[in-house]
């Protein structure tokens, strides 16, 4: 036994500088009042706290639109993945260049792919509205308040997309074939076949990309960053937005360390309830 | 096959010391400044200082050149202990950020160079925390060849004049502004600039004004003179063509470089990029409208780009010296004027060959009135916050009544902060 644990020690060294020590440096750092430049933290007990509860509305509505976004982007990325990995996984022609296609953008750094659609929005649109006429180009995508909720997802759907489509594909490859055929011969139709039998058979596949996607949308920063930058107005900021803004924008690093400890517990709390809820409904063959 | 690689690779393993070793032995020589700048569009001109510098006296600067992270690396880089020699940073409210770790030049001979008015932005405690890099002005930029076809010979002052302008030209087909509202420091600069006449007027100057907002006696909403501010704002959404909220820095310039849009509110800075989309471009530089008092129309005139010298480091006195020759030495007096083309903070330095450079000297000695960036005065954060809630108020999130309440508790949580 005193060896097993031997062996772990490096790891375990490695893990605790490079991430536990920093956490909890930056747990203290949380109950500091800190400009992140004076040489001196003050200690302020839990005054960062009370403020974040009781009297930052903005950081609040941060929180809602994380909300929403997490949301649509859970919905929409699983859903379209799981349609497409159906698709891609049947017998289509060019099943592998279009498995290519809708990976590639997941290669892109979401920073560039933000700067990208930013130019498709603006420049882009009003090119194709120029040659095509449609109404649909000369919203303002990123300047409306209604439309930018579907802009962003629209976008960060587009970049991740790919990821999913790969977790499902290889969940449906591990699906037993003879069970599929089985229920062809007991007469089923194609779509009871993909819930009674698909479906449940790769609800580990499912579990992963939920997960994968809830922290994801809770932790999104960088596409809203380049694509946004929150705005217009604070319509678009996200708590790790907000975060960022208030350590290095506002120089207020003890309270923006206090915001995140309170993002961490809700991503902790969150997909603790999320894996144990689809884990149970997990089935083995 | 697979011994070779093993073989390769413990060669490697067993070199890689021998060859860092050998590097540091030749890094100990000359000096080498460690620089942190921002401004990536004047990474050229910056290379031809460097080269200069080093031509002169052997000197090297490593300069890393930052522009929407600039602060957070900056901040990063200090609290880690990795001070840069040399850094950039705003003036006022940023001599206090950074007061732990810049030294003071007070004592420096070449500080008697420097015009004294530049060197308000930096005293901070009777000492210079900085270096006033350059002169900047901002205000609106119009396109004169547009202005010219379009019929318009008398320059408006006023908001009513802005107004008629706009009308006319939208009338005749040209769009009148392009916004720049997607960048958060866009807005503040378009927008302090309409009260820009208030503190000094009605409050006891800037600094009074600042004092005042940040020991709260002061609120935005009990300044009658911030109708100003949205009615200026409210116009060139007005006038801003049919996605307002979209236009960004590069919008702005290629827009008016190419004549799509007659004016833009933006500084001396954004000459190049505009002059690089279309060499022939005629541009001309406005006094600004703060409400309708002609008398009080002027431009934002200050040193904000401050160069600061770290305290502690080993290099300092290395630095200093060459501060010393951008000051004093032909090519450094010569550099921000002839190279930069824009305004030198130091006495009796040459006039640069830029419209707006010209068109803000001339405008000073017409006597419309050059105003400091007092928003600068406010504590750090503020640019930003109070950007993005002039943001949501030209996206029509909020009101009027709405958006001075939210500017006034933006204001009032930073303020306190910074205390």
């Amino acid at each position: 036994m005193l060896v097993f644990l031997l062996f772990t020690l490096p790891a375990f060294a490695a893990i605790l500088v490079s991430v536990e020590i920093p956490f909890l440096m930056s747990v203290f750092s949380s109950f500091t009042k800190w400009n992140g430049l004076d040489k001196a933290q003050t200690f302020i007990g839990l005054e960062n706290y009370k403020e974040l509860f009781l009297d930052d509305l903005d950081m609040w509505k941060a929180f809602g639109f994380t909300l929403r976004l997490t949301l649509g982007s859970v919905l929409a990325v699983n859903l379209c993945a799981l349609l497409l990995a159906v698709l891609l996984d049947s017998d289509i022609k060019g099943k592998n260049v279009l498995r290519a296609a809708f990976y590639v953008p997941n290669i892109i750094s979401l920073i560039i792919i933000g700067y990208i659609w930013r130019f498709i929005f603006s420049a882009g649109f009003e090119s194709f509205y120029q040659k095509t006429g449609w109404g649909v180009f000369m919203l303002s995508w990123l300047g409306d308040v209604k439309i930018i909720y579907f802009s962003v997802l629209m976008v960060s759907l587009w970049h991740s997309l790919g990821f999913y489509l790969v977790v499902y594909i290889a969940g449906l490859q591990t699906v037993p074939r003879d069970l599929i055929e089985a229920s062809m011969i007991d007469g089923a139709s194609r779509v009871r076949q993909f819930f009674s039998i698909t479906l449940p058979l790769i609800m580990p596949s499912i579990t992963v990309c939920v997960f994968h996607s809830l922290s994801n949308g809770l932790k999104a920063f960088d596409v809203i960053f380049s694509l946004t930058n929150g705005g217009p107005g604070n319509t678009t900021t996200t708590i790790a937005l907000d975060i960022y803004r208030t350590a290095f924008v506002i120089n207020r690093f003890g309270y923006g360390t206090a915001k995140s400890v309170v993002l961490f517990l809700m991503i902790l709390i969150l997909s603790i309830i999320q894996v144990r809820v689809f884990k149970q409904r997990e089935v083995e063959v | 096959m697979k011994k070779m690689l093993f073989v390769l690779l413990a060669l490697l393993i067993v070199a890689s010391p021998l060859f860092a070793a050998g590097q540091q032995e030749k890094k100990d020589e000359p000096v080498t400044l460690n620089v942190l700048f921002y401004s990536p569009e004047l990474a050229e001109q910056y290379n031809d200082m460097v080269a200069e510098y080093k031509k002169a006296t052997g000197v090297t600067l490593d300069i890393t050149v930052l522009q929407t992270d600039y602060r957070s690396v900056l901040t990063s880089r200090l609290n880690s202990g990795d001070v840069p020699d040399i850094f950039m940073s705003s003036a006022y409210a940023d001599n206090s950020t950074y007061k732990d770790y810049v030294y003071d030049l007070s004592n420096e001979d070449f500080i008697k160079q420097i015009e004294p008015g530049a060197l308000q932005g930096v005293i901070s405690d009777g000492k210079v925390t900085g270096y006033p890099f350059l002169v900047q002005s901002h205000s609106f930029i119009y396109n004169k060849k547009v202005f010219r076809d379009n019929g318009i010979t008398t320059l408006p002052k006023t908001l009513a004049e802005f107004e008629a302008v706009a009308k006319k030209l939208q009338a005749n087909g040209v769009q009148p502004f392009a916004t720049g509202f997607k960048e958060f420091w866009v807005l503040p600069q378009t927008a302090w600039q309409a009260i820009a006449n208030v503190p000094t007027e009605n409050y006891g100057g800037y600094e009074k004004f600042t004092g005042m907002l940040n020991s709260g006696t002061l609120k935005f909403k009990d300044i009658p003179q911030m109708s100003q501010l949205f009615d200026l704002l409210d116009l060139i959404k007005k006038y801003g063509g049919p996605k307002p909220n979209e236009s960004d820095f590069n919008d702005q310039t290629s827009s008016l470089a190419t004549g799509k849009v007659a004016m833009i509110h933006q500084g001396n800075w954004a000459e190049d990029s505009i002059r690089k989309t279309n060499p022939e471009v005629e541009i001309g530089f406005l006094a600004g409208p703060t409400g309708n008092n002609a008398a009080t129309a002027g431009i934002m005139f200050d040193s904000n780009q401050t160069i600061r010298i770290a305290k502690d480091g080993k290099n300092r006195q290395a630095a200093l010296d060459w501060l010393r020759w951008l000051t004093t030495s032909e090519y450094g007096r010569n550099w921000i004027p002839g190279k930069v083309k824009q305004l030198s903070p130091i006495i009796g330095a040459a006039a640069p060959d830029s419209y707006i450079a010209k068109e803000t000297s001339a405008l000073l000695a017409s006597g419309a009135p050059g105003y400091p960036w007092f928003y600068q005065m406010f504590p750090t954060g503020t640019e930003q916050q109070l950007g993005a809630i002039l943001q949501g108020y030209c996206a029509g999130l909020t009101d009027r009544a709405q958006t001075l309440e939210a500017l006034d508790a933006a204001y009032a949580k930073i303020a306190k902060a910074a205390q």
